[in-house]
């Protein structure tokens, strides 16, 4: 990573846009992993297209405009890494996560509260108390309208032990 | 005249009580999602969309037609009062809307924006009436490398109307293109890049994509920047703008509605194009340009009025041609799918009532949000001053629950969740998501269009130049590729942009 690190004695840098570095050879990994997944499949002719032809071609052509770049970091002066807030992305995938898992297992009046208490936690200004009180209010009203009002099929309330299936 | 005649037929269809109650729907819940900050129209759709799947075919496209209209005023409520924008083509109403709000004239902002969208709505109804009929027998003799052709001029274009670097515009049709790929290939059935897994044995869906990229992204980008973002305790003051204002107006919504139906019109998302065009325009026709930037009422009634009529118009390509021009009518095709309608030349023969119901309830959308969602605009306000804490909550709910809905299956949701941390990192690298899409829409089509087209011209490449219509369209997409990358034009299109 020394690379990307812009030199303390004023020396110019090696990479001049690491943005378009990392950029570029990540494309150049993605295509060459999506390159490697079709190798099972035929690519056929022009005149019979298989099912690789333009998944690989199209692969192939991310993987140059990758590598070209690639090469511009080095030549032109371009922008530096931006930072990642992580503290978002985070809750906010694990309440995706959780409702994934529950929604089919337990149904919605869990999973709906649970994630939704868990993605509040994503702001720096979450406010506990006040979160959970919106987050019943939402279950209630999400699976008023959802389920009743607009007929989606909606599981609610899953409880193998009691045999409640609602 | 015929057309007068297919558009009162098609009245009849829309005014029928149920749809007009369902369009009511539409509007109302279209909006109410659509004012949420970051939340554009492509994402309020998506969310939406499993609500129509258990209504009939014609009445659920005229909900959808609804939901679509109300997301746009939605969106520009919330550039309005918040400087928010949901989507790239609100980005101009926010420059002036804003500034009046701030002034304390939101109302008038809000009521020139609704006044003129509807006068640009109603003209383009007539618009997409008289120009149906001519360019779906233009699409009967369109074959499959005409088609292809035509997708690629749809593609050019679109990277001559991104935003940014024009190699990374191209980059990310490419990656479209590669994710509409997989799943299982139409002509073998062999499945491809789905890891083995189930639940992309069907490929990626357009609401999917919708929601991580547009909608749960957004939430990502807005979490950095915390409670920054506040409705002005302004007065929203009177819906209805003064005379003076009204008579400033006129001209820039007709002159907006002009540039909007034309633009709509072309493939490759050109109605996103629309309002910055007419902002442009306005400017530079205007007496004092100064005023521009400070709460100038034809920065407003211009754009929003181009805005709603390319909205309008780009349903053209998709109904004549059966080409989603954009994401949004991408959904919209998701949509008919669903119900057994393949979009296409032939809907207007074989389903009149259908077709010719739409178009009718595009135009009764637009009234809608004028007599019954403009007066609404105090609890629009009331949502908006929800903190974002809560407020953004609330959006992965529901876009939860829309994913849900969609195949009740719980794997789309982590399939939205990495979408979403991929539209994230691209907005970290300057990537701009909205080619992705696009690139997305029309990859499929491509291939089958490009295998058919080998295949009758015997794998030969030459069927493309041979072939004049298809050769006008290859030459116009290399033509609009060239003006892409040549530096001098690049300015000028970098101005509209800055402006």
């Amino acid at each position: 990573m020394s690379l990307l690190n812009r030199d303390a004695q004023g020396s110019r840098p090696a990479i001049r846009s690491p943005q378009n570095f990392v950029a570029g050879a990540f494309l150049i990994f993605a295509a060459a992993f999506v390159v490697f997944m079709l190798s099972g499949l035929p690519q056929g002719t022009l005149r019979a297209m298989g099912p690789a032809m333009v998944p690989r071609w199209t692969a192939i052509g991310i993987g140059l405009g990758g590598a070209v770049l690639v090469v511009l970091s080095f030549l032109k002066e371009g922008e530096a890494l931006e930072r990642w807030q992580l503290r978002g992305p985070i809750f906010v995938l694990a309440s995706l996560i959780l409702f994934a898992v529950t929604i089919r297992s337990v149904g919605f009046l869990v999973a709906a509260p649970l994630s939704m208490f868990t993605a509040g936690f994503g702001s720096r200004e979450v406010r506990p108390v006040e979160l959970a009180i919106f987050t019943v209010a939402m279950t209630v009203f999400c699976a008023v309208v959802f389920r009743f009002v607009l007929n989606q099929p909606l599981p609610l309330l899953i409880l193998p032990a009691f045999s409640i299936q609602f | 005249m015929d057309f007068l005649q297919n558009l009162a037929h098609g009245v009849v269809v829309a005014v029928s009580p149920i749809n007009v109650l369902l369009c009511f729907a539409g509007c109302m819940l279209g909006t109410l999602i659509g004012v949420l900050p970051g939340i554009g129209p492509i994402a309020t759709i998506a969310i939406l969309l499993p609500m129509t799947f258990g209504l009939d075919p014609t009445a659920a496209l005229i909900m959808l037609a609804g939901i679509y209209y109300g997301a746009q005023y939605g969106g520009s409520t919330a550039s309005i009062l918040l400087n928010i924008p949901g989507e790239s083509s609100a980005v101009v109403t926010a420059l002036d809307g804003h500034e009046m709000a701030r002034q304390g004239r939101a109302g008038a902002a809000l009521g020139i924006s609704a006044i003129g969208s509807f006068v640009a709505g109603s003209i383009a109804t007539v618009v997409i009436a008289a120009l149906a009929s001519p360019l779906a027998s233009l699409a009967l003799v369109f074959g499959p490398a005409e088609y292809f052709a035509l997708m690629l001029t749809g593609l050019a274009f679109a990277v001559l109307l991104a935003r940014g670097s024009v190699f990374k515009a191209i980059i990310m049709i490419l990656i479209g293109v590669l994710l509409s790929t997989v799943g299982p290939d139409l002509t073998t059935g062999q499945l491809r890049l789905t890891f083995g897994a189930v639940w992309l044995a069907d490929g990626i869906e357009i609401a999917l994509l919708g929601m991580g990229l547009f909608g749960i992204a957004e939430v990502f980008r807005s979490l950095e920047h915390g409670e920054a973002r506040q409705v002005k305790q302004t007065q929203i003051g009177n819906l209805l703008p003064s005379r003076e204002e009204m008579r400033a107006s006129v001209k820039p919504i007709l002159r907006g509605t002009l540039l909007g139906s034309i633009l709509g019109i072309l493939p490759g998302n050109g109605a996103v194009l629309a309002p910055y065009a007419s902002y442009t325009l306005e400017k530079k026709l205007a007496r004092q340009p100064g005023r521009f930037g400070r709460g100038a009422i034809e920065g407003v009634a211009g754009p929003e009025s181009a805005n709603n009529a390319g909205a309008q118009t780009s349903f053209i390509p998709l109904l004549t041609l059966g080409i989603p021009p954009n994401a949004v009518m991408a959904l919209m095709v998701g949509a008919m799918t669903i119900h057994g309608i393949v979009p296409g030349p032939q809907i207007m023969t074989k389903m009149p009532d259908l077709f010719w119901g739409l178009i009718a309830s595009m135009w009764m959308g637009n009234l809608m949000l004028l007599v019954i969602n403009l007066p609404l605009v105090g609890l629009w306000v009331k949502l908006l001053n929800v903190p974002y804490r809560l407020m953004f909550v609330g959006i992965i709910i529901f876009c939860c629950i829309g994913v849900y809905s969609i195949n009740s299956e719980p794997a789309d949701i982590l399939i939205m969740a990495a979408l979403a941390v991929f539209g994230y990192a691209l907005s970290k690298f300057n990537f701009e998501p909205a080619p992705l899409t696009l690139g997305f829409v029309l990859g499929r089509m491509m291939e089958e269009n490009l295998r058919q087209a080998l295949m009758i011209s015997r794998g030969s490449f030459l069927t493309f130049v041979e072939r004049p219509i298809a050769a006008f369209f290859i030459v116009l997409a290399i033509v609009m590729l060239v003006v892409g990358i040549l530096p001098s034009i690049r300015r000028g299109r970098d101005e509209v942009f800055v402006d």
